[in-house]
């Protein structure tokens, strides 16, 4: 410290706190400190350094750059005083002198906590105000799809309702994150601790995933790695939202003909029944500045340029969805490159849940499924999965091989125990192949479809192809398990029922337009099983009559015989729509016949029907088209 | 039988009486046209009336078929037989074979069931050679269900009385390799296995003297006779020691036996059969390909042109075919026999020229069109597009008639585009811009009227369907028909001379705007020419509607009204731009109407008398 000495005078002289640090074997370590730095000390003889807060004092005597260059000074609170500290580069040691702020420091710490109140207003106020206005929101949209359903609407007022339509979703979509932001800084938002199964929560992200990737035109990809446990205890909504949150981002974000990709497994966390959730989302599209980076989990950000203009958004998503993470104690981090894509991860911890898997195992173990399924790497997780449960699989990727094996099967002593099968295979006919895979095999075997659609809107059209249940993609080893089980003997015995479902359409009532009295007979106690309240007639004639006698809404459905005698079904059909009654418009009318000529099936449609119900009545196919109609895809 | 049932079959004959066109050979053209409009005028009463039977008496039955009686039963099934000989009536036989079934699984006749997988299979089967060569999975895996659960029977072979159905069972057993073809490996394979099993049962002492009553030698003759159909699989270059094995056993045994019945009955030697142990012969490496080609040419000149029966078809039509494969094996053969083969396929012109239309079954149909597919073109031999020309007018003289007056609409079309707006053409045979467009403008009228001319010429396939059918169409045939387009387009592409032809062959039936017609997998702007497709497909809809070749039940329309319809169809169906030209055309259309069909009528009949051939 020779060399120094000279300056050592004018340091005391300067009345600012001063200290010099020197460079030791590790870093840097505190050589002098002048008097005004020992009156800070509060006591005697140790060094002021020990007195700054550490995250400043370990920058300081860490070996990295002096940090002042490039930063604002340091700023901390010593006794009873505020004090800005800089630090600057002399030689081989490093001044730190400091200045005292406190009264700086005392008029922002004042404006700090008029601004934290003030925060905390704007959230309770946008929290109350986002409840006050998402109730007529609510409203809007609800009149303006009434306001839709109505015939005969002027061109010019359909646009405007539709325009309203589009705008008030995007309205209340803004509302819904505003009102989460609100909760979240309020600390209002509860976690719920409940079984989340995570075949089912992937299905219902991927019910709205799938649709907005295809309308933007964007590949759409799912991986699914290690699933350790299935089914968390958690809060599934909240994941739900969190799994949306990021994929509607990716989504948004990419262009057309972009690749969208998420990532899903559960390793194990160390701890029994404790696992680590990883979830990824990847894209190709517009990527984020480093700029940007730093600021994407603030509120409110979002950045600013011409390609994401455009899109709509209030910035708050990747704000809630952060929170989420934490508040679930996972972390969220991200990397982008501008034009290149992002990707983000997420890990949370989950407690496993219970699983009923073993129940399952002894009761599939040693069974034999056919499966039907042309994708390759689909199978082979199929066949793994239900390897682990005692389950052999015997594998077709076309319908000549699953035919082939269907007739190996026969020939020799064993019998499959069900077909899993997905919903397209390349070359093959379905709903043509699947009616005979029924018919040959008989009304007891079961026939599961896996599928990454909307179960509620297939289930009609499969139902009737002989389909008995359904799985949704991707395929979870839980789900698997589950689905075959049902249909095994213990399953039924849990049930305490023969496993059929039942079906019940009581209070529903039909008409029954049939010549055939011994098909009348066959119809009516059969249709009788199910609950409804059946009347019939012998002809169109007198189902035209009878229709137009009845009070409006008086039948649920019309069955329509084609021959008959006096009138067949084409020209009742016509007349009933042509009735001046209030439902004769859009009373369901289903045909009953299987045999006919390319025209007649057309003349039957142009003639007012709704479907086709091929004869013999096949009363799975009569329930589920009557469920169809009656039911949810009703009128 | 029914009563509707005889009247049913009644019409059918008279159908397929009404469609040979034989009988007026030799009339001029206007009096040929007048009798062929006064036939399909005849013929649209029967489909009528027979329709109106089925409508009547047999659907509802079918409907309700759990309702039948026995007799009716006995009724149908017999009706059913009645409609395959010739397999006059193969889908309203398949039809109600599949209610039959539906009958026996409903009340669980074990014996019925069995035979009437049996029968649905056979149905299947000649269902499947209509379209095998363009989709070969539609029905194969059908006809492997139905054969497949009936033969599965044998597990419960003791529980089964009745000889009959056993039999059932081992044909099934047997004819369960008809559902493989031997192109593939995998399927040959597979095939070779099946037929290994059913011999292995049926030479099995043990079920014999279970069932002493059934025909065992011909169960086991049959078998070997499916097993020499490996030697396609042979063709391939890829069956094992075993396959090639089993064949040469089987054509062997085949032809050893065909020698015994002839001796001892006088019948003659079938050909097929000789040709088929030689042709194993060959594949075994006894016969060297030189041999073997020398061996054909030998066999294919004791052929009687004037014999159709089914070893005629096989001599006249097959033989040729089966040279020209194993020719294209040989490069160096294939340049020498060019003049054989040219004088084969003149000889093939002249033999399809003369067969009476009842007897172009579906098996001659298939034949014709294998030798389509295989077609060896010459540079300056016979050309593919003449050899069709010529079959189509032969055969078909109305469908030559509409497509020769497509040809003409189209190239009228092409015309007026070129005049009021050649921007449309530019991409047509590589024009960049309308200068080039005006440049090429007679290559493009060209390539316009080939195109209509061939675009239909997958319709051959289905000549008994489009011609012979006897009542309205069933959903099932209205889409067996919508194959027309790709086996045109398969024939087309395979030889110089037509390949250029096969875009409207392919496209002609698919919209403008995407969303309708077929094939579903179209995809226009893969086509440079897509502009000539769609041209072909507007003129080729209306001639449609100012004809009625295909459908004799419905009236032509007047040009102002078939016009009404294709304005209907601007911007769905057809291109706007393209709809709005054509109805410019409408004086020059009514001009070209005045005589046009006459003149079509009138180079048909040329054509047809074999000194005018160009062949």
């Amino acid at each position: 410290m020779k060399k120094q000495e000279k300056f050592i005078s004018a340091w005391e002289s300067a009345g600012l706190p001063v200290i010099v640090l020197e460079r030791a074997a590790d870093g840097f370590a505190p050589v002098y400190q002048n008097s005004a730095a020992d009156a800070l000390c509060e006591e005697p003889g140790r060094s002021l350094t020990d007195h700054i807060p550490e995250e400043i004092r370990t920058r300081l005597l860490g070996g990295g750059p002096c940090p002042v260059e490039d930063e604002l000074p340091f700023l901390f609170l010593i006794r009873s005083g505020a004090y800005s500290l800089v630090p600057f580069r002399w030689e081989e040691y490093r001044v730190c002198m400091l200045h005292e702020v406190t009264g700086y420091y005392n008029e922002n710490r004042r404006i700090l906590n008029e601004a934290v109140m003030a925060s905390e207003a704007k959230t309770s106020f946008l929290s109350e105000m986002s409840h006050d206005i998402r109730t007529p929101m609510g409203a809007i949209i609800g009149m303006t799809d009434i306001a839709l359903m109505q015939e005969d609407i002027p061109a010019r007022v359909k646009e405007c309702l539709n325009k309203i339509k589009t705008a008030s979703g995007h309205m209340m979509s803004l509302l819904n994150e505003v009102l989460d932001m609100s909760r979240i800084e309020s600390g209002r938002i509860l976690l719920q601790e409940e079984d989340v199964d995570l075949a089912d929560l992937l299905h219902e992200v991927l019910t709205v995933i799938r649709p907005q990737a295809d309308a933007g035109k964007l590949h759409f990809s799912l991986k699914l790695g290690e699933m350790a446990e299935e089914r968390l205890r958690g809060d599934s909504v909240r994941l739900k939202q969190i799994c949306i949150n990021l994929l509607s981002n990716a989504v948004k974000f990419t262009p057309a003909g972009g690749d969208v990709e998420m990532s899903l497994e559960t390793v194990p966390a160390g701890e029994p029944d404790r696992v680590l959730l990883k979830l990824k989302v990847q894209d190709n599209g517009i990527g984020m500045s480093e700029e940007f980076l730093q600021r994407i989990f603030v509120a409110f950000e979002r950045e600013e340029k011409s390609t994401t203009s455009k899109i709509q958004g209030t910035g708050l998503g990747m704000a809630i969805t952060k929170n989420l993470v934490e508040l679930m104690g996972g972390t969220i981090s991200v990397k982008s490159r501008l034009h290149e894509g992002s990707c983000f991860y997420v890990e949370i911890p989950f407690t496993a849940s219970t699983d009923m898997e073993e129940s399952h195992r002894c009761a599939l173990s040693g069974r034999r499924v056919l499966l039907f399924d042309d994708r390759e790497d689909q199978a082979e997780q199929i066949r793994g999965m239900l390897g682990r449960l005692g389950v052999s699989v015997d594998a077709a990727a076309s319908t000549d091989a699953a035919v082939d094996l269907i007739n190996e099967m026969a020939f020799s002593d064993e019998r499959y125990f069900a077909m899993l099968t997905v919903e397209k295979v390349k070359n093959a006919e379905m709903l043509l192949f699947l009616p005979q895979v029924r018919q040959r095999m008989g009304a007891d075997f079961p026939i599961l479809l896996l599928s990454d659609n909307d179960w509620t809107q297939m289930e009609y059209v499969y139902t009737r192809a002989g389909v008995d249940a359904f799985i949704p993609l991707p395929l979870f080893r839980t789900r698997l398990s589950a689905g075959l089980y049902a249909f095994t003997d213990e399953a039924k015995q849990e049930l305490g029922e023969s496993g059929g479902k039942r079906w019940n359409f009581h209070g529903k009532r039909i008409l029954l337009a049939e010549d055939n009295e011994i098909n009348r007979e066959i119809a009516l106690e059969l249709l009788g099983m199910a609950n409804l309240q059946i009347e019939t007639v012998e002809n169109g004639r007198e189902a035209v009559d009878r229709f137009a006698e009845t009070s409006p809404d008086y039948y649920d459905m019309i069955l329509m015989d084609i021959q008959m005698p006096v009138m067949n079904g084409l020209e009742a059909t016509r007349t009933i729509r042509a009735l001046d009654c209030a439902d004769a418009k859009d009373i369901p009318i289903v045909a009953m016949t299987a045999n006919a000529f390319v025209e007649d099936v057309r003349n039957s449609l142009e003639a007012g029907m709704n479907a086709h119900l091929a004869k013999p009545l096949d009363m799975n196919q009569v329930y589920s088209t009557l469920d169809y109609f009656l039911g949810r895809g009703g009128r | 039988m029914k009563e509707y049932q005889l009247s049913y079959i009644r019409n059918l004959k008279q159908v397929m009486l009404l469609s040979d066109t034989s009988q007026e050979f030799g009339l001029d053209a206007e009096h040929f046209l007048n009798a062929r409009q006064e036939k399909r005028r005849q013929i649209g009463g029967l489909v009528k009336e027979n329709s109106s039977l089925l409508r009547k008496y047999l659907f509802p039955l079918l409907d309700d078929i759990t309702t039948a009686t026995r007799q009716d039963i006995d009724d149908l099934d017999e009706f059913a037989d009645a409609l395959m000989p010739d397999n006059q009536d193969v889908m309203l036989a398949y039809t109600i074979r599949s209610s039959l079934v539906a009958y026996a699984r409903h009340y669980e006749l074990r014996d019925m069931l069995i035979r009437e997988l049996y029968n649905t299979g056979m149905a299947l089967f000649h269902l499947n050679s209509i379209i095998e060569t363009t989709d070969p999975h539609r029905y194969r895996w059908k006809m492997r269900m139905m054969f497949g659960e009936a033969a599965a029977y044998i597990k419960v072979y003791d529980e089964i009385e009745d000889p009959e159905t056993r039999g059932y069972i081992h044909r099934s057993m047997g004819n369960l390799a008809l559902g493989y073809n031997t192109g593939s490996v995998s399927n040959g394979v597979k095939k070779m296995q099946i037929l290994r099993r059913s011999l292995q049962i049926l030479t099995d002492p043990v079920y014999q003297q279970k069932t002493p009553s059934l025909p065992w030698d011909t169960y086991i003759y049959k078998s070997h006779q499916e097993r020499t159909t490996g030697l396609s699989f042979l063709r391939t270059g890829l069956a094992d020691a075993q396959t090639t094995r089993e064949v040469m056993e089987s054509a062997e045994y085949v032809w050893e036996r065909q020698q015994e019945v002839s001796r001892r009955t006088g019948r003659p030697l079938s050909t097929r059969w000789h040709v088929t142990y030689n042709l194993a012969q060959y594949h075994c490496g006894i016969l060297t390909l030189k041999q073997l080609l020398t061996y054909l040419e030998e066999l294919y000149m004791q052929r009687d042109l004037n014999d159709f029966s089914v070893e005629g078809n096989y001599n006249n039509l097959f033989l040729p075919t089966l040279y020209a494969e194993y020719l294209s094996k040989d490069s160096r053969y294939r340049a020498a026999k060019k003049e054989v083969l040219g004088h084969m396929y003149r000889m093939m012109l002249r033999y399809v020229r003369r067969i009476p239309s009842e007897k172009m079954t579906y098996h001659f149909i298939r034949n014709l069109m294998t030798t389509f597919l295989n077609f060896i073109e010459y540079p300056d031999g016979i050309k593919q597009r003449d050899f069709l020309l010529q079959l189509v007018v032969c055969r078909n003289p109305e469908t030559f008639v509409y497509l020769q007056m497509t040809a003409c609409v189209s190239e009228m079309l092409l015309d007026r585009i070129a005049d009021r707006k050649p921007e449309l053409l530019i991409g047509a045979m590589g024009c960049r811009t309308t200068d080039e467009v005006l440049a090429s403008r007679e290559k493009l009228k060209r390539l316009a009227y080939d195109s209509g001319m061939f675009h239909n010429i997958g319709q051959m396939n289905f000549s008994r369907l489009t011609t012979m059918t006897g009542r309205d169409w069933l959903k099932e045939e209205q889409e067996l028909f919508h194959y027309h387009v790709e086996i045109g387009a398969n024939i087309l592409k395979r030889c110089e001379s037509t390949k250029l032809f096969a875009d409207a062959a392919m496209g002609h039936h698919f919209y403008y705007d995407t969303l309708g017609g077929y094939p579903k997998d179209y995809e226009p702007r893969e086509h440079e020419n897509q502009v000539i497709v769609d041209i072909v497909g507007l003129a080729a809809y209306f001639n449609q509607l100012l004809d009625n070749t295909i459908d004799y039940t419905r009236p032509p329309l007047p040009l102002d009204e078939a016009l009404r319809m294709i304005e209907g169809k601007s911007g769905t169906r057809f291109s706007p731009v393209i709809t709005g030209l054509f109805l410019e055309m409408r004086d020059e259309l009514e001009e070209y109407l005045k005589d046009g069909r006459l003149k079509a009528y009138e180079l048909a009949l040329r054509y047809m008398k074999e000194e005018d051939s160009p062949l």
